[in-house]
């Protein structure tokens, strides 16, 4: 937002390229992003039914990895419960669509709202407690979110089995169903996000993050409110994976307890530090490592999550600050 | 009154086998502040390894077969667990304490689906009547030899553990590790060899409770690391991570609050139950029941 004010502008990152003096909103590799965005539009066009699909999901996938890297890679707050909030915003829509009739544009915002909601009121007792106790308190909300879906909280979750039938979004009475239109609508919010991101990156909101996970006490004593900035990064990637649930919601047309178990949240947090944190680039290559490459080799199901385990070791050893970490020199 | 003192003795029961899983996480975590999340299956590897001798029929009587199912599974697991800390974690000692955590990840998975590619994806059935059958019954109350035999077996084995950290010049060179690294080298203290023997007696400890686990529910499954080694862990939590008696308090109370919890109130929700306490004791004591209050390093 005030990129000219910047106070690591003055230091030339690898990741900006060349060293240029003032930071440009188009470094490199945004534009490089900009450009693969754009291609990915012709899916479509040129893929069959099944890659449409498989786009579409690491759209939604995409989102929710890089709300949790808010929380954990730009705010430095060991979440492990990531999938509280994904799994509220697609049983938010799933919910108000089928138990109450409501088109699904109009359960988006509550959906969010929702989702954010949640995400700050969990994150305020919490956001005190040191790294690890963080960490099990979000591994026990996961848990006992999953708990209340399976056991039909209030007669509408479906229990166990979940939802099916969630209807299609309209748009002024023209019908989003096909693989397509879905994807299309995937794609864009996926853009939001990446312009969202962006953006938060060179905001001053960003770089309070920052150093705050760089150092707390440093930053507590330049006047910055670490409970509050951390609750708000908190509700912002709640709200962004309560985005990405009712976008999942729609593409899979169903919700069950088991898109959004404790195993969820540990790959959303795999991804962000396989990738890199804080790493736009870093957290996009996880997605398609650890949701993309799984579909791909759906015939090999059974040695998957093995060569997973493995891969994930061998990944961390050699590379422990992630295959595409943030350039040193691009902090905010 | 008759469920109460059941529910009692069921937790005690439970509660020794997560007290004996807690302690690998605690003691890993207590030397190296890593949250070691293979260790649960690396427990339910014990149970496997047991379950492939219960079910060979060597060594002649049963009992004896039994004693041999604990040898291997201590044998293997723990030089499992020496084999995880060198490929998996001593690399990643310098490094950002995260990386280690997705690395003890990836362990998990590889040791879950590695044995789900070995003894199958099904469930596995223990053999029934290896032990002498046997129960007492009092005020409408039972408890049998197994259960005794747990309850006791893990109340020893902690003692052992106990004696051996506390009374020992090996167990004063862990806790001086775990006070801290360099001062301990400079000491002349074989910091590595420390952190390997804790990456062997904790998974041995627990492959004998994986292995109380198959004997006890009488079935294994490969994905059951995970529930018993997020309960343990929560034991380790709720008792103060890093602190041996602390795990012991901790899996015992666990075992009994779940126990109770699944008695009075409702099997469905004690899990909600389990967490719902361990939050509420992070909030109120962060360092868990009989971890010390320290001041936050600056």
């Amino acid at each position: 937002m005030n990129g000219t004010h910047d106070m690591g502008a003055a230091v030339p990152g690898p990741a900006a390229g060349a060293a240029a003096a003032p930071r440009r909103r188009w470094t490199r590799p945004a534009i490089a992003g900009a450009l693969l965005w754009l291609a990915g539009l012709g899916v479509p066009l040129v893929l069959d039914q099944t890659w449409v699909f498989i786009a579409a999901l690491f759209a939604v996938y995409a989102v929710v990895a890089l709300s949790q890297d808010i929380v954990l890679g730009r705010a430095g707050m060991f979440d492990m419960g990531h999938a509280v909030y994904f799994g509220i915003g697609a049983y938010v829509t799933a919910i108000l669509n089928l138990q109450f009739g409501w088109p699904i544009l109009a359960t988006w915002p509550v959906a969010v709202i929702t989702a954010t909601l949640l995400g700050a009121v969990l994150a305020a007792p919490i956001v005190r407690l040191r790294g690890d106790y963080l960490l099990v308190a979000t591994i026990g909300f996961n848990a006992i979110f999953v708990l209340a879906l399976n056991n039909n909280v209030g007669g509408v979750t479906g229990g166990g089995d979940g939802l099916f039938g969630v209807g299609a979004p309209s748009l002024f009475g023209w019908g989003l169903a096909s693989q397509s239109a879905m994807f299309y609508l995937n794609w864009l919010a996926f853009a939001f996000t990446l312009w969202l991101i962006h953006n938060l990156e060179r905001s001053h909101l960003g770089r309070t993050l920052h150093y705050l996970k760089l150092d707390q006490l440093a930053a507590g004593t330049l006047g910055v409110n670490a409970g509050r900035y951390r609750v708000l990064a908190f509700a912002l990637g709640a709200a962004l994976a309560g985005f990405a649930g009712t976008l999942f919601a729609t593409l899979m047309s169903a919700v069950s307890p088991g898109a959004f178990v404790f195993t969820e949240s540990v790959t959303l947090f795999a991804i962000v530090l396989v990738g890199g944190q804080g790493s736009i680039p870093g957290v996009l290559l996880g997605t398609v490592l650890m949701f993309v490459v799984p579909q791909v080799f759906r015939g090999f199901a059974e040695y998957r999550y093995f060569v997973f385990g493995i891969a994930m070791m061998v990944i961390m050893v050699l590379r422990p600050q992630g295959i595409w970490p943030r350039g040193k020199g691009s902090a905010p | 009154m008759d469920i109460f003192l059941q529910q009692t003795i069921n937790g005690l029961t439970v509660g020794g086998i997560y007290a004996l899983i807690a302690l690998g996480y605690t003691m890993v975590y207590g030397v190296l502040r890593l949250i070691n999340f293979a260790h649960g299956d690396l427990s339910v590897l014990g149970a496997y390894v047991g379950l492939v001798v219960l079910s060979s029929g060597a060594g002649g009587g049963t009992t004896l077969l039994v004693v041999l199912a604990f040898v291997a599974a201590v044998v293997v697991v723990g030089l499992a667990g020496a084999a995880l800390e060198f490929t998996a974690y001593r690399p990643l000692r310098k490094a950002d304490r995260l990386a280690a955590v997705v690395s003890a990840l990836g362990a998990s998975l590889l040791i879950e689906n590695g044995i789900m590619l070995i003894w199958g994806p099904q469930l596995r059935v223990f053999p029934q009547g290896l032990l002498p059958s046997g129960a007492w019954e009092a005020a409408g109350t039972r408890i049998d030899l197994l259960q005794v035999l747990i309850i006791g077996g893990s109340a020893l084995l902690m003692a052992l553990l106990y004696l051996f950290v506390h009374h020992t010049r090996f167990g004063t060179a862990m806790r001086a590790a775990a006070i801290d690294q360099d001062a301990a080298r400079l000491m002349g203290i074989n910091v590595n060899r420390v952190i390997t023997s804790v990456f062997v007696i904790g998974p041995a400890l627990g492959a004998i409770g994986g292995l109380f686990i198959g004997l006890y529910y009488r079935q294994v499954y490969f994905t059951m690391g995970w529930t018993y080694g997020l309960n343990a862990f929560i034991a380790a939590i709720l008792g103060g991570i890093g602190n041996i008696p602390g795990a012991m308090l901790g899996g015992v109370l666990l075992g009994l609050v779940n126990a109770y919890a699944a008695g009075f109130v409702s099997s469905s929700w004690q899990g909600a139950i389990t967490f719902a306490l361990l939050i509420a004791i992070l909030l109120v004591r962060p360092t868990g029941l009989l971890g010390e209050r320290v001041a936050e390093k600056v």
